[in-house]
C-alpha cells in the first residue's frame, strides 16, 4: 500500500539534475518506442503483427500515477502515433482510455506489484485499443463491416498476446527507474 | 532321335530360362525401356527436391518474358510514332528499399528510404515487380510514406484486360481486394487479368493489379468479385517509385 502512495511522482520538471535525467530517460523511451512501432523484427512477429510498443509504453507509465497522468500520456502518444500513420481516425482516444483505465484500477485489491500484472494489463488493454479504433473505423465508413470484424478478431489477439509477451523489455528497467527515481527525491 | 531327346533334357531349361530373359529384353527394347525410366523416376523422385536449379529455370523463364515484353513495349513505341500517336509517357523509376511498414495494425503503409531530396513526390506511383503497389501519402527529406493498395481508404480505377470491363478497386486489408463495376451485369470470369484504367487520372494505364479469385454476381445487395494482388505485399523489399520526368 505505502510503496504504491510513494511511486507516485510529481510532474517532471528541470530543477535538479535528477530530475533531468528523469526527463531524458522519458523522452528517450518514447523515442525509442516510436521507433520500434513500425517495424517487423524476426521472432517478435505474430500473424504479422508487431507488438504496439506505444500501448505498451502508456500501460508501463500508468501504472503507479494518477487517472490525469494516465489519460495526458495516452493522449500524447496516441498524437504521436497518428503522425507515425494517419491522421483520421485519430489514435489519441484509444490510448488515452488505455491510460486512463489503467491508472484509475484499484491495483492493491486484485493485482500483484511485479510485471505479471503490467504483463496483464497490457493483454487486456491491447484489446480495448483494437475494438476502439475498429468502432472508429467502422463510423469512418470505409471498411465493409463484415471485413472489419475479422480483420479485429485477428489483429486483436496477436496484438494482445505479443504486446503483453514484450512487455517486461520496456516494464522492467523503467519501473526500476522510477522506483529508484523516487527513493532518491524522497531523501 | 534319342540323342536329340538326351540334349533336350540336358539343355532345356539353359534353353528356357534364355528364351525368357531374351523375350524381356525384346519387350524392353520393343517399348522403348519405358519401365526402366518409369523405375529409375520412381527410384530417384526421392532425392530429386532439387529447388535451386528449378528456380533457375524459372528465372530464365521470367527473363525471357521480360525480354519479349520490352521487346513489343519498343514495337508498341515504334509502331504509335508511324501513326502519329502521343507516345507513352516516359516514366523514370527510383528504385526504393522498404525500411519499415505500418505503425499500427490496421493502416497498410509502408516507408520507403527515399525522399523528397531523391525527387519522390506525394502522389506518385509505387510499383514493384508483378504490379501495382500503392501511392505515396506523405514524403520527408529522406523518406516516404506509401498507401498500400490493400488499405480500405485506397480506390484504384481499374480495366479487366480481356472485357475491356472498367470498374473501382478496393483494398480489404488482406491478399485481395473487392471489385465494383458501374454496369449492373459486368462481364467477368475467374483468373480473369485485373490492370490500372486509362480512366484513372491517379495511376498510369496498363500496370498490373492482380488476378479475379473469385466472382459472385449473385450475392445482395452488391456483386461481389474479389481481386488477388499480383504483389505479394508482406514480403515486398524493394520497389520502383513512377516519376514523370
Amino acid at each position: 500500500m505505502a510503496k504504491v502512495l510513494r511511486g507516485r511522482p510529481s510532474t517532471p520538471s528541470f530543477r535538479s539534475p535528477l530530475q533531468r535525467a528523469n526527463v531524458l530517460v522519458i523522452l528517450g523511451s518514447i523515442f525509442f518506442c516510436a521507433l520500434l512501432q513500425p517495424h517487423r523484427i524476426p521472432g517478435m512477429v505474430l500473424l504479422e503483427t508487431a507488438p504496439n510498443w506505444l500501448l505498451i509504453w502508456v500501460v508501463t507509465w500508468s501504472v503507479k500515477r494518477s487517472p490525469w497522468q494516465g489519460l495526458t500520456a495516452g493522449l500524447a502518444l496516441g498524437l504521436i502515433q497518428d503522425g507515425l500513420t494517419a491522421a483520421q481516425p485519430t489514435h489519441a482516444l484509444s490510448l488515452g482510455i488505455a491510460g486512463f483505465l489503467t491508472s484509475s484500477l484499484d491495483k492493491q485489491r486484485f493485482i500483484e506489484e511485479d510485471f505479471i500484472s503490467a504483463l496483464l494489463l497490457v493483454f487486456v488493454m491491447a484489446l480495448v485499443v483494437e475494438v476502439i479504433f475498429a468502432g472508429q473505423l467502422a463510423l469512418g465508413g470505409n471498411w465493409i463491416i463484415s471485413d472489419l470484424w475479422s480483420h479485429l478478431q485477428r489483429v486483436g489477439l496477436s496484438s494482445a498476446i505479443i504486446s503483453s509477451l514484450w512487455t517486461p523489455l520496456l516494464y522492467v528497467p523503467l519501473n526500476r527507474w522510477w522506483d529508484r527515481f523516487n527513493d532518491l527525491m524522497e531523501r | 532321335m534319342n540323342r536329340f531327346v538326351l540334349w533336350w533334357r540336358r539343355y532345356q531349361s539353359t534353353l528356357l530360362v534364355s528364351l525368357l530373359i531374351l523375350s524381356a529384353a525384346g519387350v524392353v527394347r520393343a517399348t522403348q525401356g519405358a519401365g526402366v525410366a518409369d523405375l529409375n523416376h520412381l527410384l530417384v523422385w526421392p532425392f530429386k527436391s532439387d529447388g535451386a536449379a528449378q528456380q533457375r529455370l524459372l528465372d530464365a523463364q521470367s527473363q525471357a518474358l521480360q525480354q519479349r515484353v520490352q521487346e513489343l513495349e519498343t514495337q508498341n513505341r515504334s509502331l504509335k510514332s508511324l501513326l502519329d500517336l502521343p507516345p507513352l509517357p516516359n516514366q523514370k523509376k527510383i528504385a526504393a528499399s522498404v525500411i519499415s511498414r505500418g505503425s499500427d495494425n490496421w493502416w497498410q503503409q509502408l516507408t520507403l528510404g527515399k525522399g523528397s531530396i531523391d525527387g519522390v513526390r506525394v502522389d506518385a506511383v509505387v510499383v514493384a515487380p508483378g504490379g501495382l503497389v500503392g501511392r505515396v501519402m506523405s514524403v520527408t527529406p529522406k523518406t516516404s510514406r506509401v498507401l498500400l493498395v490493400t488499405d480500405p481508404t485506397s480506390q484504384v480505377g481499374i480495366t479487366i484486360s480481356r472485357s475491356r470491363q472498367v470498374g473501382i478497386l478496393r483494398g480489404r486489408s488482406n491478399r485481395s481486394g473487392v471489385l465494383e463495376f458501374f454496369d449492373k451485369t459486368p462481364d467477368i470470369k475467374k483468373d480473369d487479368v485485373v490492370v490500372t484504367s486509362t480512366l484513372s487520372s491517379r495511376f498510369p494505364a496498363g500496370i498490373a493489379v492482380g488476378r479475379i479469385t473469385d466472382v459472385n454476381l449473385d450475392r445482395r445487395p452488391v456483386p461481389q468479385v474479389v481481386v488477388e494482388f499480383s504483389v505479394p505485399l508482406e514480403h515486398v523489399e524493394w520497389v520502383n517509385v513512377l516519376t514523370n520526368g
